[in-house]
């Protein structure tokens, strides 16, 4: 018993070390003071400040801040829709077929998505002349698309748990379809809304390969330029750059983390 | 336990020329080829307090849905006030249904549970706090207005659920096992608080309960409901003292049931001979059968009598020896072996304190009832 436990402690170790030691020692050199990437040079901020002053990274994160905000919310509004219909309509035909369309996302291959939907703006631009150019507005339809299907798995998720008696005593007590959604339904999946919103937005601000293929020549994403920077050699800025991109995101993972606490034993 | 009558003494129903306040015409309910309800008739009037009763699964709450208007049923009418409810919606009906789960808002306080009907009416703010007020100190919520459902006991829910259905005083009120969470002492204050509420606005109740003592206590009449079909509608004293089916007597009440086929039909009684009683038991009126017919006797164990000696002129009696007693506190219950095997449940009220001469288990006794003491029963 003593043996396995021990044996359980080092494996557990052994994989949280495989996971974080890249992040931690990134962090780390991020506050080198030395150019050289795997040599310790000091501590300092210097790189943060360059990262300041590279008005390429600035516009850049600029950029993706904005697709990802209209991205999820758009993708947030979509799946919640898509949700409703495969929840709460219970006869129609093509419901198992949409059912596994809107996942369809989930397990798809990027390269297969950016390329099916750059061949899609192609081909619409030939019919209808939209979207003239590929640029900030077909990234943000690209994403919002893919975010459209994760964000429906967390909300279908909710949706199959709500109490649906809830609705009914609402309209009892004389409350009209519109006013029962906005009323109750909507505070009542509020949590899981939020949770997809940070779910799409999240995964907006780490495409690369999807904005690679849709994107033109006018807008890159943040993840567009680190990788095309670091393609011409690893530089330190762009270790600053990734730990305040790591920073940020796990604020962001604990903000929700906490909220979906709190919502669950609201429930 | 027919004597915890509260309600009042008029009997709109057996007016011929009242007209229902409800009307629930032939309706009908199938999920599928299940048929949840099936062809209920009811009349229901102003200010009664009807109870739905039945076991579980039975359609009651199915019933209460349809009238609330969640389901749809698949034939027959429900008018209520003289209005014909298909195809309107529930938000425009005019009654109110306290649900079985409770179906509390869980994002809203205690309070503002209890105050959306009033505001989707539109009532003025402090009209609606006044009511607000009103209902949680009638359910003794005053001190958990601002709590979420979710910091609730189950009671306390079943409270705001009651209270949240009442507020509007809608003409119509449906209750969903209203009582069923609750202790017998804050149970016994609701039901009075109920018929309270009946009596000063007038509102009509359907409740459902599966509790047959409740639906005694509370009830104008009652329905009782098996199988998706009203088997026996009447006052709480009907469906007690006049079961007109063996479900019916075994499911209110206890009761002790004797089967046998009619020996001897007079002018004014009819003899049965039973050998589950090992003797023949007279009824004197009220039925007629052909000779050699089953029948069974239903006859309620605080309606037997017991004794040592023979109980002398009754003619429905029979010998057996005690197998169990079970003190109950008010009453003691017997179970009497007969000779001729069959147990018989005798309760007696315990009217002294100390009784030297009590009866003991293994005694010799007589049991036996009036002649008008039994209820012949559909078999
Ligand atoms: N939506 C539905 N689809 C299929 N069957 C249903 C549906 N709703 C109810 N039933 C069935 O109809 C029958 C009656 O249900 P109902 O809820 O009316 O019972 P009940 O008398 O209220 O029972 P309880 O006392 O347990 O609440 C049950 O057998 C139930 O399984
Ligand atoms: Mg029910």
């Amino acid at each position: 018993m003593q043996g396995k436990s021990r044996f359980l402690k080092i494996t557990a170790f052994l994989g949280f070390a495989f996971l974080y030691a890249p992040i931690i020692s990134l962090v780390i050199f991020s506050f080198n003071e030395s150019k050289l990437v795997t040599v310790w040079g000091g501590f300092s901020t210097k790189w943060y400040a360059e990262l300041f002053r590279d008005p390429q990274i600035l516009e850049a994160a600029w950029v993706s801040a904005k697709i990802a905000f209209v991205s999820a919310t758009l993708a947030v509004t979509v799946g919640t829709v898509a949700s409703f219909v495969l929840i709460r309509f219970s006869k129609f035909r093509a419901k198992s077929l949409l059912s596994m369309m809107i996942t369809a996302p989930l397990v798809m291959p990027e390269v297969i998505i950016g390329l099916s939907l750059l061949l899609l703006f192609v081909a619409m631009e030939g019919l209808i002349g939209w979207p003239g150019s590929r640029g900030v507005l077909t990234i943000i339809i690209a994403h919002a698309t893919f975010g459209a299907a994760y964000a429906a798995v967390v909300i279908q998720s909710r949706l199959v748990d709500m109490d649906l008696s809830i609705e009914e005593a609402a309209q009892d007590l004389g409350a009209k379809p519109v006013r029962v959604f906005f009323d109750v339904t909507l505070p009542v999946i509020a949590p899981a809304l939020v949770s997809a919103w940070l779910l799409a937005f999240t995964l907006s601000l780490d495409d690369l390969v999807v904005a690679s293929f849709v994107s033109g020549p006018g807008a890159s994403t943040l993840p567009m330029v680190i990788f095309s920077k670091v393609r011409l050699g690893v530089s330190p800025d762009v270790n600053a750059l990734a730990t305040i991109i790591i920073g940020l995101v796990s604020l962001g993972i604990i903000v929700t983390a906490l909220h979906m606490n709190r919502s669950k034993r609201n429930l | 336990m027919s004597e915890g009558q509260l309600t009042t003494d008029a009997k709109p129903w057996a007016d011929p020329n009242a007209t229902p306040f409800l009307q629930i015409k032939n309706i009908t309910k199938k999920f599928g080829a299940f048929v949840a309800v099936e062809n209920v008739s009811l009349d229901i009037y102003k200010g009664e307090i009807f109870c739905l009763l039945g076991g579980s699964g039975c359609g009651k709450s199915t019933l209460l849905r349809m009238l609330a208007g969640f389901e749809t049923p698949t034939s027959g009418q429900i008018i209520v006030d003289g209005q014909d409810q298909a195809g309107i919606p529930p938000y425009a009906r005019p009654t109110n249904m306290m649900f079985q789960s409770y179906a509390l808002f869980p994002h809203m306080t205690v309070e503002k549970n209890i105050a959306y009907g009033l505001k989707r009416d539109g009532l003025p703010k402090n009209e609606i706090a006044t009511r607000v007020t009103e209902m949680l100190s009638l359910v003794q919520m005053d001190q958990f207005a601002a709590r979420k459902p979710h910091q609730l006991s189950g009671g306390q829910r079943q409270r705001v659920a009651l209270a949240r259905a009442l507020v509007k005083k809608p003409k119509l009120l449906m209750l969903d096992e209203p009582l069923g969470a609750l202790d017998k002492k804050l149970r016994e204050e609701t039901q009075f608080e109920l018929i309270k509420i009946q009596e000063s606005l007038g509102v009509t109740f359907v409740v459902v309960t599966h509790d047959q003592e409740e639906a005694m206590t509370l009830s104008s009449r009652i329905g009782v409901m098996t199988a998706g079909e009203i088997i026996q509608t009447g006052t709480p004293h009907e469906i007690y003292e006049y079961p007109q089916s063996r479900f019916v007597a075994d499911f209110i009440g206890s009761v002790n049931m004797f089967e046998g086929r009619v020996i001897e039909d007079g002018k004014d009684h009819v003899v049965i001979s039973s050998k589950e009683l090992g003797g023949d038991i007279y009824v004197p009126h009220g039925i007629s059968g052909v000779e050699g017919q089953k029948m069974a006797v239903a006859v309620r164990p605080e309606k037997v009598r017991i004794s040592r000696t023979d109980l002398g002129e009754m003619r429905n009696k029979v010998s057996g020896t005690i197998d169990e007693i079970a003190y109950m506190g008010n009453s003691s219950v017997f179970q009497v072996r007969l000779d001729s095997g069959k147990r018989v449940r005798v309760s007696q009220s315990n009217l002294t304190r100390d009784d030297d001469d009590a009866l003991r288990w293994d005694d010799k006794v007589w049991v036996g009832w009036a002649d008008d003491a039994g209820v012949v029963v559909a078999s």
